[in-house]
């Protein structure tokens, strides 16, 4: 979206004005919506019965619709939305930057934010996942960069991995986020973070009787390349842990820099994978490694699987799973090409509604829809919190789990959420439903047609049960039992009142429907 | 199910819809905890008599005991051959008294060396490599004796965000972190109706949204008409104020309280300790600070409850018979499981000591003290014994659980 010079004085002027009145936060929200309007007069909704495909799309590929975002989809047209989406450095995102860069611990050295507290850092990392994934209109590269960080999941609450996270962020997830597999893997095997978490900085040959640490190369095969099924055996683990030894992290001086140390690692011959990779291979054996379990055909398999899994359904088909996996094999691990196979597949189209949101993607999903104005203070990350997906807390390396089973029994906080968010009750989140109503037609006048608002939350129009569930919210609110004449047992004015109640959008976003993309 | 009613059951229900306390709410609750991360055993209960084992643990093995009083700088004496790490010292009593047991090289046949295979098997009540769809004690409750009955929606708790494996397929699963919290925040009237119009749309859903979506409601309407008063624990117990000791606080509460809590899952983790795990001190004796506080604190708080709770420790794996070049160990296979109730029988570790043969570069699988019980035997033994769960083929099918006397004939059922 091209803003005009005028639009851009006018924020400046905005700014200018504006800053010794209110915070330094309302200025950017006044910015930012200068730039653009977060709620268009108009905003496009289905008027279908089964979820809108570009619909879909939008909630799959990005972490749920804003308004305005399906109109656009359908002007660009599905392969042109797709080919910006995976270059994402062609797309104009001040508003995103604008409200996600208040943050200098993101921007620094891994050694450098030993300076800070590891409050200030918890923070700003969890601040700065959840403004990216609600404001950045680089929708598709912040959902693989959220994909990717469970890959290679880091516990910033372990040792100093909360100091090596940002960078790793920087120079490991987001560099590679849309590049080649084999390059992620690669930078992610001596970045400091890693090296910390899965202890690969302790695993040495120093003395002849020393035994590697196994740490790393486990997790190396089992989680991030080929699988735990994929082929390996408990001596090929033993062996990558070997050609590991040597990698280290600066403690003191220079503190959060890698290096090599060549008296700590094991220079023998080893056998990885039925491959021999020679003795003397020093810092070389990393890359080796690498290689080997990239390439292996399980890998192809596993990171196919997974982003099936992620993108289409958590049982994922596996005439789709072959497919992509093919892809990643031919194209050498490139990311842009598999996401391009998976997205143009007919099972995408297929499974709609079918995956559970997670509690990141459920509260991000709830902010966007409703154009919320958030700087996402603590209120709003405890809520993540509270429902077990605080950003980079997982303890395990295995990543918050991508299945929906795994999140049902967050509901109660789903629903508490709704009714916070709407009816303005979470600290520093603002949201305006009569704005809303009124750009997507739910509300013109007087009269008022809640179908038209739940079908903007779901990308189609309520069924009879979930028009019903509305009615019901209604006839209680009104304080009259639900009765087959509803309308006519009603006085109009109790009965607007009930329909415009903000609570009823509560409902909307409470519903099974809306748990679900 | 429509399975003839006999007797028993037919006075139950009998009982019950009299407005009677269903017999469900009077019955016996189990308590599991998973150690997640594969807990080092060796280093909990340490066979010092065997002189390999500061062989293999030069800096990590924890000197031999001194005196059976005080467990300073040493480990306590169980049996002439065992000794309790000190941090576990707030258990030790309980052990004395006869209702904590060990069971010793238990473990399961995955070789995979993986955390997470390996509790997703664990948690499964399955055999390696062969899936069996819901968790053992999601079986159970299907299984049991009381499975006609109209459960309880706090029959099975877990304590945090996430039901565990073990409770997939559960009739009823909910994840609360304390119960004060199970309220929906609003207006009354706001959140009736909101509630009503819910109930509409879960029960309407098909697919996995509609069980917690009902579950989570009922136990709404549950939790408001239990009301809330302040939970005091009994007997002067004090809980760590860790996680896993409000958890457990939690599960005392709902014990108590008797709203029909069946299984309780509460996990304690970080003992993946491949690094400078420590001795007397540092990271794992940290864990076994939390566990044995908690625990302790738990069984003071149950009071007279005591004979209705059996609680379980169990983790997916033990650690290497030896320790690694960065102080710590790696993962290995047999462990010991704990036992916690009026019901077991205690005061001694089960299970024949395995020895500490394995040897030093195992390539065929992890090395660790080898697996000679199987973990179903002793899950399978508890639900039996202490449960009453007749139908153990329904919980662990083409099993042959194999019994080890773990159950105690002090309390008849």
């Amino acid at each position: 979206m091209k803003v005009a010079r005028r639009r851009i004085l006018q924020a400046s002027g905005i700014i200018a004005g504006a800053l010794p009145l209110v915070g330094c936060e309302g200025v950017i929200s006044n910015v930012a919506d200068g730039l653009e309007n977060p709620i268009p007069d108009e905003t496009l909704v289905s008027s279908n019965k089964q979820i809108d495909q570009d619909f879909h799309l939008l909630s799959r590929a990005t972490f749920g619709p804003r308004p305005g975002d399906l109109a656009y989809l359908k002007e660009t047209g599905k392969a042109a939305w797709l080919k910006e989406q995976l270059h994402p450095e062609s797309i104009d995102d001040r508003v995103g930057n604008l409200r996600s860069r208040r943050f200098e611990t993101l921007e620094l050295e891994a050694g450098d934010c030993c300076e800070f507290k590891r409050e200030v850092l918890r923070r700003d990392l969890c601040r700065h996942a959840l403004l990216k994934a609600v404001y950045s209109k680089r929708q598709l590269f912040e959902v693989m960069v959220s994909f990717w960080s469970d890959h290679l999941n880091i516990n910033i609450e372990k040792g100093d991995c909360m100091y090596y996270k940002a960078a790793g962020d920087r120079l490991v997830i987001r560099k590679h986020a849309l590049g080649k597999f084999q390059d992620l893997i690669r930078a992610s095997a001596t970045s400091p973070a890693m090296l910390v978490y899965l202890d690969g900085d302790q695993n040495k040959k120093e003395k002849p009787e020393d035994i590697p640490n196994e740490n790393y190369a486990r997790e190396l095969l089992e989680l991030h390349t080929m699988g735990v099924h994929g082929g390996y055996t408990q001596h090929d683990v033993f062996e990558v842990a070997r050609c590991l030894t040597g990698w280290r992290v600066h403690d003191k001086f220079q503190r959060g820099g890698v290096f090599f140390e060549p008296k700590w690692h094991d220079d023998g011959e080893k056998k990885v994978l039925g491959h021999v990779i020679s003795a003397h291979g020093g810092q070389s054996d990393i890359d080796k490694v690498v290689e080997l379990a990239c390439r292996h055909p399980a890998t192809a398999q596993h990171i196919a699987t997974k982003l099936v899994r992620h993108f289409v359904a958590d049982k994922p088909p596996s005439k789709l799973v072959t497919s992509v996996a093919k892809t990643f094999s031919h194209t050498d691990g490139d990311i842009k090409e598999c996401l391009i196979a998976l997205f143009n597949s007919k099972e995408f189209d297929d499974y709609r509604g079918s995956k559970i949101k997670r509690p990141f993607q459920f509260i991000a999903s709830a902010l966007r829809a409703t154009a919320a104005d958030t700087h996402a203070h603590d209120p709003l990350i405890d809520y993540l919190t509270k429902m077990g997906q605080a950003p980079f807390q997982y303890p395990t390396p295995d990543g918050y789990p991508d299945r929906g089973e795994a999140w049902v029994a967050t509901l109660l906080w789903r629903w508490n959420f709704a009714l916070a968010l709407i009816g303005n009750d979470v600290p520093s989140v603002k949201v305006s439903i009569e704005k809303l109503a009124r750009s997507t037609g739910a509300l013109k006048g007087e009269t008022a047609d809640p179908n038209k608002l739940m079908a903007h939350f779901l990308g189609r129009l309520p069924n009879e049960n979930e028009k019903r569930a509305l009615n019901i919210y209604v006839a209680q609110k009104s304080g009259k039992q639900q009765s087959q004449n509803l309308s006519q047992k009603l006085s109009q004015t109790t009965l607007a009142k009930a329909r415009t109640d903000s609570g009823l959008v509560s409902v909307m976003l409470a519903s099974p429907a809306f748990q679900r993309c | 199910m429509s399975r003839p009613l006999s007797r028993r059951n037919f006075l139950r229900r009998f009982v019950m819809s009299n407005g009677e306390i269903a017999s469900a709410n009077k019955g016996n609750v189990m308590v599991c905890i998973f150690l997640r991360g594969g807990a080092d055993t060796l280093n909990m209960l340490a066979p010092y008599a065997d002189d390999r084992y500061y062989k293999a643990r030069p800096t990590l093995a924890i000197p031999k005991p001194k005196s059976t009083q005080t467990p300073d700088g040493c480990l306590l004496d169980l049996d002439g051959f065992y000794g309790l790490h000190p941090k576990l010292a707030p258990l030790h009593p309980i052990f004395l008294e006869n209702r904590l047991a060990f069971v010793q090289a238990v473990g399961s046949d995955n070789t995979s060396g993986s955390h997470f295979d390996a509790q997703d098997q664990m948690e499964h009540g399955e055999a390696y490599l062969k899936p069996m769809g819901g968790g053992w004690l999601g079986r159970h409750l299907h299984s049991g004796d009381h499975r006609d009955q109209t459960r309880s929606p706090l029959s099975a708790v877990a304590i945090g965000s996430v039901i565990p494996e073990s409770l997939r397929g559960a009739p009823s699963a909910s994840a609360i972190d304390a119960l004060d919290d199970i309220k929906l925040k609003g207006s009354e009237e706001t959140c009736c109706a909101l509630s009503k119009s819910l109930q509409c749309m879960y029960g309407a859903e098909i697919g996995i949204l509609n069980q917690p979506g009902q579950s989570t409601l009922k136990l709404l309407d549950r939790m408001h008409n239990l009301g809330t008063k302040p939970y005091n624990p009994s007997g002067g117990a004090e809980y760590p104020r860790t996680s896993f000791g409000k958890g457990l606080k939690e599960i005392a509460r709902l014990v108590k309280s008797e709203v029909g809590l069946e299984v309780a899952c509460v996990d304690l983790g970080g003992w993946d300790t491949h690094f400078v795990q420590g001795s007397l001190t540092g990271l794992h004796a940290d864990n076994l600070d939390y566990l044995a506080k908690g625990m302790a604190a738990f069984d003071k708080d149950l009071g007279n409850f005591r004979d209705r709770v059996t609680t379980l420790v169990m983790t997916e794996f033990g650690r290497r018979i030896y320790e690694n070049g960065s102080l710590g160990t790696d993962h290995g296979r047999g462990f010991a499981m704990m036992l916690i109730g009026n019901r077991i029988k205690g005061g001694q570790v089960h299970g024949r000591y395995p020895g500490l043969e394995s040897t030093q570069t195992d390539v065929l699988g992890p090395g660790g003290m080898s697996v000679r019980i199987d973990y179903r035997s002793i899950l399978a033994e508890v639900l039996t014994g202490v449960l009453g769960n007749r139908n153990i083929d329904k919980v662990f099918p083409g099993f042959e659980p194999q019994p080890l006397g773990l159950i105690s004939s002090r309390i008849t059922t």
